[in-house]
């Protein structure tokens, strides 16, 4: 199992933490649908870090249960988000579409997390599982 | 980094060969618009064949180019999309305002600007 | 050393000992019972001889997660391939049935040290011999999952039956495993093939739950953003009414009542883009 923190604090970490995934991914056996969702999600967290959280770091592995999976975990510790739910919802509409890109992840991977709160800035994880 | 636009009769043709950056992406809408203006181009054809991804992002930038491109007198196509891309922005969800006029390849992508070009003439203004 | 630990080894050490006539009385019982028709003279020496011993070791250095690991190796080897899950569940019942007995003869003499050793040795024999099924079982499992997924990518068949027409029939009931391969099996197809038109066929579906829907209108849209238009044909009666109440937008679903009508209107539609020979 391996595991690294990167950064996210601009575009170009954006980009490499997104290939850094998708080869994790492919390792582990996912197929090309699966690289592109999990791939996807990894860019929408990471640009809303960069975007509205100030920059942040994505850690990304592989992990085992009775299966294996791919978790990411994405923080900043920017503004925070004060309305959960309604971010969660895609209602935000600040500029980037940072409900669209929350949203978006929770729907491409299978299981999701959020921990946010003014000022408290934002923990993300995500995990997708092989079938 | 220079990415080539293509002129293919009043067509122009531009391919996304790789991860292109937010600066990037400004830099191109604006080499697009300016060509668009420079040769009259009828049509645009923006060809992501090689994106293996396209986040809410890159949707939303296709979108912003594709309807200022529109403005400018120029229909907009893109093509090549990859399966994998096409079920993807589906579950990303419909909230990503995906108007655009897709078609499978390049060929398909003039057809289908020549059909929407001819049936325009059609039209008589008064 | 704790007590427990002196009758672990001192346990051990018997099994060790004894392990030619244990193995031997072990392979005999499970003869008698049937369990081994399938295997050969050869295999049942290697396999009981390794399961055997495997347990014997677990017993003695209490490594579980080694035990486990090498179970599975050996299943994916192809141990005990011959046999049925059953029986292989049966076969370890009884290898703790040999050890148990053995332990009772051993210290049938001397009441109070066998019940302690039996306090030491069933909590341990029935860890070791469920870890060890278990990974027969579940490697058994994993195969036959695998062999499914296999069996379902040649049995979902995407006919092309014009230049740039498909159908896509689909017969029975679907899961939600199933639709998602088939979705993504179709789109791959639109690309490979350059289609224009795809037709789904869900005559043959008696039942569409509301993932089967989604997964519907998924490929709709996916198909759209590859430039494929799609065709749904054989909607009955009774998945109609589903579709409505599931609140699907029917607005967004070109529809058909048969196959034949759907491919007249996917001809019709492809008369609408002229291509021009050149």
């Amino acid at each position: 199992m391996s595991e690294d923190k990167l950064p996210v604090k601009n575009e170009s970490d954006i980009i490499f933490v997104r290939s850094f995934g998708r080869n994790l991914a492919a390792n582990a056996g996912f197929g090309i649908v699966d690289q592109c969702r999990i791939t996807t999600a990894i860019s929408e967290l990471a640009r809303n870090a960069v975007v509205h959280g100030g920059g942040g770091s994505v850690t990304i592995k592989t992990i085992q249960n009775d299966k294996k999976g791919i978790e990411i975990i994405c923080s900043d510790e920017g503004p925070g988000i004060v309305n959960l739910e309604l971010a969660l919802k895609g209602g935000y509409s600040t500029v980037g579409g940072l409900g669209i890109g929350l949203s978006g992840a929770k729907r491409l991977m299978d299981e999701f997390q959020i921990t946010s709160g003014a000022g408290k800035g934002t923990t993300v994880i995500i995990r997708k599982w092989l079938k | 980094m220079e990415i080539p636009l293509l002129k293919i009769e009043d067509f122009l043709i531009v391919s996304f060969q790789t991860e292109l950056s937010d600066d990037e992406i400004d830099k191109l809408r604006e080499d697009i618009l300016d060509k668009i203006k420079e040769t009259n181009a009828r049509g645009l054809i923006i060809d992501i064949t090689a994106l293996k991804i396209v986040d809410s992002f890159m949707a939303r930038s296709l979108s912003s180019i594709a309807t200022t491109a529109t403005l400018l007198g120029a229909k907009t196509v893109v093509v090549g999309m990859q399966p994998a891309v096409a079920l993807t922005l589906v579950e990303l969800g419909l909230r990503i305002k995906w108007n655009i006029q897709t078609a499978l390849n390049l060929e398909r992508g003039i057809n289908l600007l020549r059909e929407a070009l001819k049936s325009e003439k059609d039209v008589v203004y008064e | 050393m704790t007590e427990k630990e002196e009758f672990v080894e001192e346990l051990s050490g018997l099994l060790e000992d004894n392990a030619t006539e244990l193995k031997k009385q072990w392979v005999k019982e499970m003869t008698e019972m049937g369990l081994l028709e399938k295997l050969s003279p050869l295999e049942i020496e290697q396999q009981s001889t390794a399961i055997y011993d495997t347990c014997v070791l677990t017993i003695k250095t209490g490594m579980y997660e080694a035990a486990k690991k090498y179970a599975r190796e050996m299943a994916k080897k192809g141990v005990l391939e011959a046999m049925t899950v059953d029986q292989i569940i049966m076969g370890m019942l009884k290898l703790r049935d040999v050890y148990g007995r053995f332990i009772f003869y051993k210290y049938q003499k001397d009441v109070e040290k066998l019940y302690k050793v039996l306090g030491v040795y069933e909590p341990l024999a029935n860890r070791i011999l469920s870890i060890v099924a278990l990974a027969f079982v579940e490697e058994r499992e994993m195969k036959i999952t695998e062999q499914q997924q296999a069996m379902l990518t040649l049995s979902t068949p995407v006919l092309q039956i014009r230049d740039q027409i498909l159908v896509l029939p689909l017969i029975g009931t679907i899961d939600s495993a199933r639709a998602a391969q088939i979705v993504e099996q179709l789109l791959n197809s639109i690309v490979d093939t350059q289609a224009s038109v795809v037709i789904i066929d869900i005559t043959g579906v008696p039942i569409i739950d509301t993932a089967v829907a989604n997964h519907l209108i998924k490929t709709i849209q996916a198909a759209k953003m590859l430039g494929a238009d799609t065709i749904i044909t054989g909607i009955s009666p009774a998945n109609a009414q589903t579709l409505v109440t599931l609140g699907v937008d029917l607005s967004m679903m070109t529809t058909r009542g048969s196959l034949r009508s759907g491919v007249k209107l996917a001809d019709e539609m492809l008369k609408l883009v002229v291509v021009e020979k050149r």
